[in-house]
């Protein structure tokens, strides 16, 4: 008796706990810090990142996903682009089923100039409740969350991207803007966690 | 004139013009009576909405797929599996593969690898994707497998995220037949 209520004390204990690690940051909330190693090896603190840069944006990137990989050249660009700026990039690799040589090897194939992070265990992309490759999240020097979503709406014409979602919200950041549309719905593949 | 044939057949415009008139070509195909089957054509919001709304008195089952999407390809038999199983029943079943334009050849291997009796589209490239994806469901964010059931009244009824069993996917259509 005794042990079915501490399973039931457990159990609500968890349900209680579970919304907030299942919703993610909202605009204008603190992003959720974390520390990992590059695949260079270096460490990698984004409490420290946001205090050093004008933004730092979270990339979740895949291997295999071929909506990912329709962004590939998309995010080399603006990654360069922006880096220049005073922006910095990081790529996480979140999927269980992508090993880190296998991303290692990607973004050299693909140019990737950018910090790129292996997330073992889906630690961040669960802290961010990120569900899909590619999906963004922006953070402020203040470390609060300002943008979250897409690159653009249109996945496989880059020519006839209509809504540059990730490049006018880094524009509006640069110019000391609030970004207009500070969320937008990511697509994708799902990130995969088993 | 040879020599001009030859340059037009090497550019790029007449290339894409002969895949433009192969696919409307296979469009324009009967869904079913090809062998091996073919691509009932290329759709967008209006034309999944279309697709559904001609299936108007029956349950309708649309599953999105890929090639490359592993337990989307792993589910595929199960549809067909159900499709033969319920078509008398009163239950459509629609594919939409969600590859893109460039990766046609690879879905129409697939489509005569596995044998599905029952029409299966692509989603028409370019525009905005968003649109498409919250016209299917707002809660979608394109990851595969995905089914989508209409009631037999074309109401909207149930969603599917992820890879399905037969079973479960038999439960989601007999609870709509009741």
């Amino acid at each position: 008796m005794k042990a079915s209520r501490a399973l039931l004390f457990l159990l609500l204990t968890a349900a209680l706990a579970s919304p907030a690690l299942a919703d993610g940051p909202a605009i204008g909330a603190p992003a959720p810090t974390f520390d990992l190693k590059t695949l260079d090896g270096k460490p990698f603190s984004l409490a420290d990142a946001s205090k050093s840069n004008k933004a730092v944006v979270l990339m979740f990137i895949a291997t295999k996903c071929p909506v990912s990989n329709a962004y590939n050249d998309r995010m080399r660009d603006i990654a360069n682009e922006y880096g220049k700026k005073g922006i910095l990039f990081v790529g996480i690799n979140s999927n269980n089923t992508e090993p880190e040589s296998e991303v290692r090897s990607h973004a050299t194939e693909h140019g990737f100039a950018f910090t790129i992070v292996k997330d073992p265990g889906n630690k961040v992309a669960d802290l961010y409740n990120a569900q899909h490759t590619p999906e963004i999240f922006i953070v402020g020097p203040d470390g609060k969350l300002i943008y979250h979503g897409r690159i653009d709406e249109n996945q496989q014409e880059p020519a006839k991207v209509a809504s540059p979602d990730l490049k006018n919200a880094l524009n509006e950041i640069l110019a000391g803007q609030p970004v207009a549309k500070a969320e937008t719905k990511a697509f994708g593949c799902s990130i995969k966690r088993v | 004139m040879r020599n001009g044939s030859k340059s037009e057949s090497r550019n790029p415009k007449w290339r894409a013009a002969a895949a433009a008139l192969l696919f409307v070509g296979l469009a324009a195909a009967p869904a079913f009576a090809a062998d091996p089957p073919r691509l009932a054509g290329e759709l967008d919001a209006k034309g999944l909405a279309d697709a559904v709304a001609r299936n108007h008195g029956k349950v309708v089952l649309v599953n999105f797929w890929a090639t490359w999407c592993v337990p989307c390809r792993e589910e595929y038999s199960d549809l067909i599996r159900l499709e033969k199983t319920y078509r008398d029943r009163g239950v459509a079943v629609l594919g939409v593969s969600i590859d893109f334009a460039k990766d046609l050849p690879k879905v129409e291997k697939f489509l005569a690898a596995n044998h599905p009796e029952f029409p299966n589209y692509m989603k028409r490239s370019g525009g905005d994707d968003q649109d498409f994806i919250d016209s299917v469901d707002k809660k979608w964010g394109g990851e595969l497998p995905f089914t989508v059931l209409y009631a037999r009244d074309g109401t909207k009824a149930r969603v599917l995220s992820g890879k399905q069993t037969y079973a479960s996917f038999e439960k989601a259509v007999t609870e709509l037949l009741r």
